[in-house]
């Protein structure tokens, strides 16, 4: 039987450290956390063991690969968990993990490669039998293919970075005269988000529904599904609430796509937890879009529903265990919903609002779970996403799912920054969110209608 | 790689790590440091990096991070030596920086704290130069915060024509929150 790690070094911060930090210790495992300037003294490091990287500017310290892998070596670390964001996806980064002794908690290199580079991705899977979204063939190398492959597969067009994820590097055009500027602003975003400013381009599928499959593969060959997720609402191609299962989705459509995923996962050759994101059109069918090898930020909702702790497994698996569950023995169970709170004021165009948390409370309470790094005092530094905490409430049907969230939301106290938490309350409790009368396009319930 | 200078208040001269790694073949207490003077090595992933001294630096070591081990893992900003300038007769340096208080009349300032950028992406040209005459409205840059590219547009209580004196904040800078970016006058 392989043995697990003693110390695991946490190449990320704030609420994903925290998070990844947790497991850890349930295990008994030491965690080290790799900081910046910008987070040493933040209190989710307090009275742990940690390693300066650089500056506070993610290039010079989370994004720095050779920093990343140097400390975790030089702390004595045998494995390392990317989180998400950051390097979480890199496979130049999990190659130097491995060449340096390291276990990297994710998949081997070589797959994650094949589908971090999207394009190239979507076929392997449209092979394996997934359905797909018409798009480019490859990475536009300029304005003028986005534009030629954009009067090809028709308007609107979506470019995306090859690189992406959470929504960043993401651009609309509605018609020829928009691609030049799409296609700019596009690379320009995913060279300061991921440091790659490769794009590509996909139709963009207009009133369509995100659902996403949880996965989780061991070096054995074997894989599970912990059920899908809907992430619907969102606003710019960011996520806002995440729930399963997914409302609006027929039964055997759900089984054709859940089984067709874990046996893509299998031919491919992933280890680890993963992601296979879809697009539910019109039809009610669903096409693959990527998938994103790592955990994501949404993952505890499937957590809630299997009662599977994904970082926990992800370490498992890592150490070369088998799973130790079947298909058969994954039972899913209930509907969770998750809101993520960020430090933006909804009522003045989700502007970013840094600063610090003078009073704070998270909110507790039956089937209730808030991921947070977030303690009183806190100061949001500018140099990173916005994210709060994560609110997951879980009950028996989505109905009671949606009462705990609203009353937890209700208890929560950050006073010091504008956070989302008016618009997530008036989400749940808006009549199109409860009817499922929305799409990516538009966020139910908000704006607020003025009486 | 150089070390990084910090002037502490009690007039001695830090010098910081500028990586994480493992530092080797230190100075000793007591020897005469210079700018450009070897610091020893820092390993990093295997590769031997010479760390030198920065400008500025001058000084008797009188404090080495972890002088009896011969390799000693570092962090980003590990005070590795703190050097005492007095002893070695060193010149002291201005550090005083350009008065901002001069400024008068019109400015723009930055609604938040983040990263400015003058150009919309970097093989493009500026936003606006110095000597430009816009109005309220005009595009003059872009914030990035929280790795989202905002547009900073002319506005509040401008004159309905402005003309750019000098652009302050350089192209990439870490801006604070009411940090000037430019200065105006009426055109």
């Amino acid at each position: 039987m392989p043995r697990l790690f003693r110390r695991v070094f946490i190449a990320n911060r704030g609420e994903v450290a925290a998070r990844v930090a947790r497991t850890c210790e349930r295990l008994g495992i030491t965690p080290v956390f790799g900081v910046s300037e910008a987070d040493r003294h933040a209190g989710y490091v307090r009275g742990h063991e940690q390693v300066v990287l650089g500056p506070g500017r993610a290039t010079h310290s989370y994004l720095d690969m050779e920093r990343v892998v140097q400390a975790a070596v030089q702390s004595r670390c045998s494995a390392l968990h990317p989180g998400w964001g950051f390097l979480a996806e890199n496979p130049v980064f999990a190659a130097l993990c491995e060449a340096h002794g390291l276990t990297f908690l994710g998949p081997p290199a070589h797959v994650m490669h094949r589908m971090g580079k999207k394009t190239p991705a979507k076929r392997a899977m449209g092979d394996a039998g997934l359905t797909l979204i018409p798009g480019s063939e490859g990475i536009l190398a300029d304005a003028a293919e986005a534009r030629a492959v954009a009067d090809t597969i028709g308007y609107p067009v979506l470019l995306k970075a090859e690189s992406g994820g959470g929504g960043r590097g993401m651009r609309v055009a509605r018609d020829a005269s928009e691609v030049e500027r799409a296609f700019q602003e596009a690379r320009a975003e995913a060279r300061a988000a991921f440091g790659d400013d490769r794009v590509y381009m996909e139709r963009l599928i207009e009133r369509g529904r995100h659902v996403e499959i949880q996965l989780l593969a061991d070096r054995w060959g074997n894989v599970v599904h912990l059920g899908e997720r809907d992430c619907t609402v969102q606003r710019n191609h960011q996520k806002l609430i995440e729930e399963s299962p997914a409302p609006v989705l027929a039964a055997d459509e759900r089984e054709r796509a859940l089984e067709a995923a874990a046996r893509a996962t299998a031919a491919i050759g992933y280890v680890g937890a993963g992601t296979m994101e879809f697009l539910l059109d019109g039809d009610g069918t669903l096409r693959f879009m990527e998938m994103n090898t790592r955990l994501q930020v949404e993952h505890c909702v499937s957590e809630a529903r299997t009662g599977i702790d994904l970082v926990e497994q992800q370490i498992l698996v890592g150490a070369g265990h088998r799973l130790a569950f079947r298909q058969e023995d994954v039972r899913i169970e209930g509907h969770a919903i998750e809101c993520r709170i960020n430090a933006e004021d909804p009522f003045d165009e989700f502007r970013p609002a840094p600063g610090v948390i003078e009073r704070w409370r998270a909110p507790e309470g039956e089937g209730i779970r808030v991921d947070t790094h977030v303690t009183e005092g806190y100061e949001v530094p500018p140099f990173y996403d916005s994210l709060l905490c994560k609110v997951v409430a879980r009950g028996r049907d989505r109905d009671e799912a949606c009462e705990r969230m609203i009353a937890a939301l209700e208890d929560l106290v950050c006073e010091g920054v504008a956070t989302t938490v008016p618009m997530h309350l008036a989400i749940l409790r808006s009549e199109a969110f409860r009817n499922h009368r929305y799409d990516t396009g538009s966020i139910p319930g908000w704006p607020q209608e003025s009486r | 790689m150089k070390a990084r200078l910090e002037r502490r208040d009690d007039g001695t001269l830090a010098l910081r790590s500028p990586c994480v790694g493992l530092w080797r073949e230190a100075p000793r207490l007591g020897s005469l440091v210079r700018a450009g003077a070897p610091l020893g090595r820092v390993e990093v992933l295997g590769r031997l990096w010479p760390l030198e001294a920065p400008p500025g630096a001058a000084g008797i070591v009188v404090e080495v991070w972890e002088p009896n081990r011969k390799r000693a893992a570092v962090d980003y900003d590990t005070v590795l030596l703190r050097l005492d300038p007095e002893a070695a007769g060193a010149i002291g340096q201005s550090t005083a920086g350009p008065d901002e208080s001069a400024a008068s009349g019109l400015v723009f300032r930055s609604p938040m704290a983040g990263r400015f950028y003058r150009r919309p992406a970097p093989d493009k040209p500026v936003f606006v130069e110095a000597g430009d005459v816009v109005e309220p409205g005009h595009a003059i840059g872009l914030l990035e915060v929280m790795k989202t590219f905002n547009r900073l547009v002319l506005g509040g209580e401008l004159p309905p024509r402005v003309r750019i004196v000098a652009v302050v904040a350089e192209d990439g800078a870490d801006v604070e929150r009411g940090e000037v970016l430019l200065r105006l006058e009426p055109a």
